[in-house]
């Protein structure tokens, strides 16, 4: 289920919250993994058997490594963990990586992989990478290990976070799985948070969508410079409004069930340095990928070698994660090859410099990543970039460049606010009564114009029917 | 916030909610939508199979936001805001710059090689019969009113198919339909909601045809009659427009003594030029005729006058009154219904000649046209 359609919006939310406020406190977990469970099986049906299997086994090896470690048996427990982990890479890697190994293998010729055709279930890249860092928590002590297999179930399940994170880990919500309180304080903050989400996923994300799906599907002679670079920067606005609006409908969701979780987002496209910007986006990633790659493998307590080693297995395991396609690995690379050019290179002389200096470097450098992140296809990819470097006499630009770029200027300026703190700081600098008055009349507004464009999403008029 | 504050954002969010679940339960399913027109979905059926194929789900998500309440409301709200965000197009949909008035559907080019399968199926026509075969092709609105396209606007030209088509008639004879539309592309030519053409622009492209054909035009000297000034067509339709002003109608040419014998379901029915019935409803247009049908045969009583067989669109149904003045008897054929072959049919019915007559954008992309060689 996604949360930007009308069934989810006007049916299963309010249906939700209705059962889960009526329901007893001791019961409210249980419903939520109820309609969690209906969540994930509406739209993934069967597979949702893969997430009882991962909810069960890491439910076990939690208590198994707990046990072990509670009879002083270490080596026990960390037999625990590492088939808490194979299990779930194994899942992982079947699922989502199986056909691309294979048919790479057999582009080389290579046929002992047969390519099945495995279908990606939905979100598994979140919650396998949860229940992981469940085991690994309990067995470093991080945490204890959840008792009741309902709770555990309710942690794995949860809905609003689901499909697309934050990558929430056991140790920061386990105390709030086990109880938590429902304020209205909370509720209304939540709804507001979820709010933003919503209209910055329908209202920019999908639209700026629009304009970037035109210059992909332009052949290369179609493209000029400018029109290449208007193209990505609209998919740099889609990725960022699409992803973090499911963040902020993620924790809006949570805080109206009395759940807080940690940011993920924090105003990436201000960031004067590509260091900075990785600090910035998609934070639950990075820091998992910190906690349970990078410091297990030795971090940077080590020799120089062995470190600049260990960042480029947590890059291109972080370019991998995106997608089980090439160019996401190379995306990953080309931030490996940054990071380390501004940790050993120039790094140092950047920050010296004025800061426009950096924010033009780092977003130059971060939208020349989403163009490899968005175009699969290499041949498309090499034509794409050449055309935005200038590169084989093509022209600067044309009249559809002017009529894209007339239709949404008023669009990208938005969201190039949006992009920044400033609109989150106007709001606070807002006196309490202005505000107090100012905030429904938005909030309805918001939930109009949101609707209306969800309702349009299946505008489907025929029109064929007479020629 | 304080805690009563905090509850009245709780409550207003829960109600907004809750009054479109309330709504959406209470109001009864729409069979269908004139504003899309088409058949709505319907609550699909609950079973344990429709459940485990995933088919319930994917129908119910259909049911949902095609009940949905204020469904025609919404879809004209996005449109307004894509209108005010600076956007010249709404669902594929372009705006005119004569402040959004005239809407301009999507039209892709056709390759080259698709366009030549296509006239290689006219020619054929031509070779198969012996009476003289006339080919033309109605240009488009952003054709004809290009000037009124949004500056830019990512449109295919119709030019190049045109082209082609004019420079591809081996067997039979072009007649051409751009120019005398363009000489008068300050008139009201197009409806501005709709992708058809308005009796004006039939009566100037029933000039034009006349004259490649040898026969001789009646000159209109009376004054057409308004029929309709709320016609919203199947542009407006799909853009959602709710401020675009509708369009005119108006009747030229009297019924008189013509009689029309319609073929709605195959067998013989008495028709109309003009069916009434349907100006009071949302597609207007089927005014003209009575709307699709496979066959119609107009009798026109005119002794001394050849008769015509015309491979036709829909925009043809507002042309047929004026070609009354110059036929004897009009056979209006549409190759999507019917299986027949062309050859007989023109033999069987002492056709003395044919005319195929497509909009650009329908010969482009109708994939019926091989029916033209049979």
């Amino acid at each position: 289920m996604v949360f930007s359609t009308t069934y989810f919006l006007f049916l299963y939310l309010p249906v939700v919250l209705l059962v889960y406020y009526l329901a007893p406190l001791k019961l409210r977990n249980l419903a939520l993994l109820a309609v969690s469970l209906l969540f994930y099986y509406w739209g993934e049906r069967i597979y949702v058997l893969i997430m009882f299997a991962s909810t069960v086994i890491d439910y076990t090896h939690g208590m198994l490594v707990e046990r072990c470690k509670g009879k002083g048996n270490l080596r026990g427990a960390r037999m625990a963990v590492a088939s808490s982990i194979v299990f779930n890479l194994a899942l992982l890697g079947f699922f989502k990586y199986w056909d691309f190994i294979a048919g790479s293998l057999q582009a080389v010729g290579l046929t002992f992989m047969p390519v099945l055709g495995v279908h990606l279930p939905i979100g598994i890249s979140f919650y396998t990478f949860q229940t992981m860092s469940y085991t690994i928590d309990v067995y470093r002590g991080d945490t204890r290990a959840q008792r009741s297999t309902i709770n555990f179930g309710t942690f794995v399940t949860l809905f609003p976070q689901l499909i697309a994170g934050p990558i929430i880990k056991y140790k920061d919500l386990g105390g709030q799985i086990d109880s938590r309180t429902c304020t209205a304080d909370k509720f209304a903050s939540g709804v507001q948070r979820f709010l933003v989400g919503l209209g910055k996923k329908l209202l920019i994300a999908n639209n700026v969508g629009m304009l970037w799906d035109a210059y992909k599907a332009m052949a290369p002679g179609e493209l000029t410079v400018a029109g290449a670079w208007l193209g990505v920067l609209a998919f740099t606005f889609q990725i960022y409004f699409d992803f973090s609006g499911y963040s902020d409908m993620a924790i809006g969701l949570g805080r109206m069930l009395g759940f807080e979780f940690l940011e993920n987002f924090n105003y990436p496209y201000i960031s004067k340095s590509v260091t900075e910007f990785w600090r910035r986006w998609h934070i639950s990633l990075s820091t998992w990928f910190r906690e349970y790659l990078y410091i297990p493998l030795g971090g940077n307590r080590c020799s120089k070698g062995r470190w600049v080693f260990n960042l480029l297995v947590v890059w291109a395991a972080t370019g991998i994660w995106h997608g089980a396609s090439w160019n996401f690995l190379i995306w990953g690379l080309y931030f490996f090859v940054l990071l380390m050019l501004e940790r050993l290179v120039w790094g140092k002389a950047l920050a010296r410099l004025p800061a426009a200096v950096g924010h033009v470097y780092t977003l130059a450098l971060v939208m020349v990543s989403w163009a490899i992140f968005a175009i699969e296809d290499f041949g498309q990819l090499g034509a794409y970039l050449k055309v935005m470097f200038g590169l084989g006499g093509v022209p600067l630009a044309d009249g559809a460049f002017g009529y894209y770029l007339r239709s949404y200027l008023p669009l990208l300026v938005i969201a190039a606010v949006g992009s920044t703190p400033l609109l989150s700081m106007a709001w606070r600098k807002l006196r309490a009564r202005p505000a107090a008055v100012a905030l429904p009349v938005l909030l309805l507004a918001g939930l109009m114009v949101c609707t209306a464009y969800v309702v349009d999403a299946t505008y489907n008029p025929f029109l064929y029917f007479r020629f | 916030m304080s805690k009563g504050y905090a509850r009245f954002i709780t409550a207003l969010f829960c109600l907004f909610l809750a009054a479109f679940l309330a709504a959406n339960l209470l109001l009864p399913d729409r069979q269908f939508s004139p504003q899309e027109n088409r058949y709505l979905t319907q609550m699909p059926e609950l079973s344990l199979e429709s459940v485990t194929n995933g088919e319930f789900m994917e129908d119910f998500e259909e049911y949902h936001s095609d009940q949905f309440a204020g469904r025609d409301f919404w879809i004209g709200l996005k449109a307004w805001c894509e209108r005010l965000t600076g956007k010249q197009e709404n669902n594929g949909v372009y705006f005119g710059t004569d402040g959004a008035q005239t809407l301009f559907a999507q039209f892709t080019a056709p390759s080259q090689e698709d366009m030549a399968q296509r006239l290689a199926y006219v020619n054929a026509l031509g070779e198969n019969v012996d009476v003289p075969v006339y080919f033309s092709l109605i240009p488009g609105k952003n054709t004809v009113w290009a000037d009124r396209l949004p500056q830019g606007a990512p449109l295919a030209d119709e030019s190049g198919a045109l082209e082609q088509a004019m420079g591809s008639c081996v067997s039979v004879e072009w007649l051409d339909l751009v120019t005398p539309l363009l000489d008068r592309q300050d008139e009201y030519v197009f409806y501005r909601t709709d992708h058809h053409w308005t009796s004006l622009g039939a009566y100037y492209g029933y000039l034009a045809l006349m004259e490649g054909m040898g026969l001789a035009p009646v000159e209109f000297t009376g004054t057409p009659e308004l029929v309709s000034d709320s016609f919203l067509g199947t542009t407006y339709s799909s853009a959602g427009a709710k401020w675009v002003q509708p369009d005119e109608m108006y009747r030229w040419i009297d019924q008189g003594d013509v009689k029309v014998t319609s073929y709605f379901t195959g067998m013989p029915e008495e028709g109309s030029l003009y069916v009434d019935s349907y100006l009071s409803e949302k597609d207007k247009y089927s005014y003209f005729l009575g709307g699709n049908q496979p066959l119609c045969v107009i009798d026109t009583g005119l002794e001394d006058a050849p008769s015509v067989l015309v491979v036709r669109d829909s925009y043809t149904d507002s042309l047929a009154p004026f070609l009354t003045q110059n036929f004897s008897q009009i056979h209006l054929y549409d190759l999507r219904y019917n299986n027949m072959s062309l050859k007989d049919y023109v033999r069987d019915n002492g056709i003395d000649m044919v005319l195929v007559l497509y909009s650009v954008s329908n010969f482009t992309t109708d994939a019926n046209l091989f029916k033209l060689g049979l």
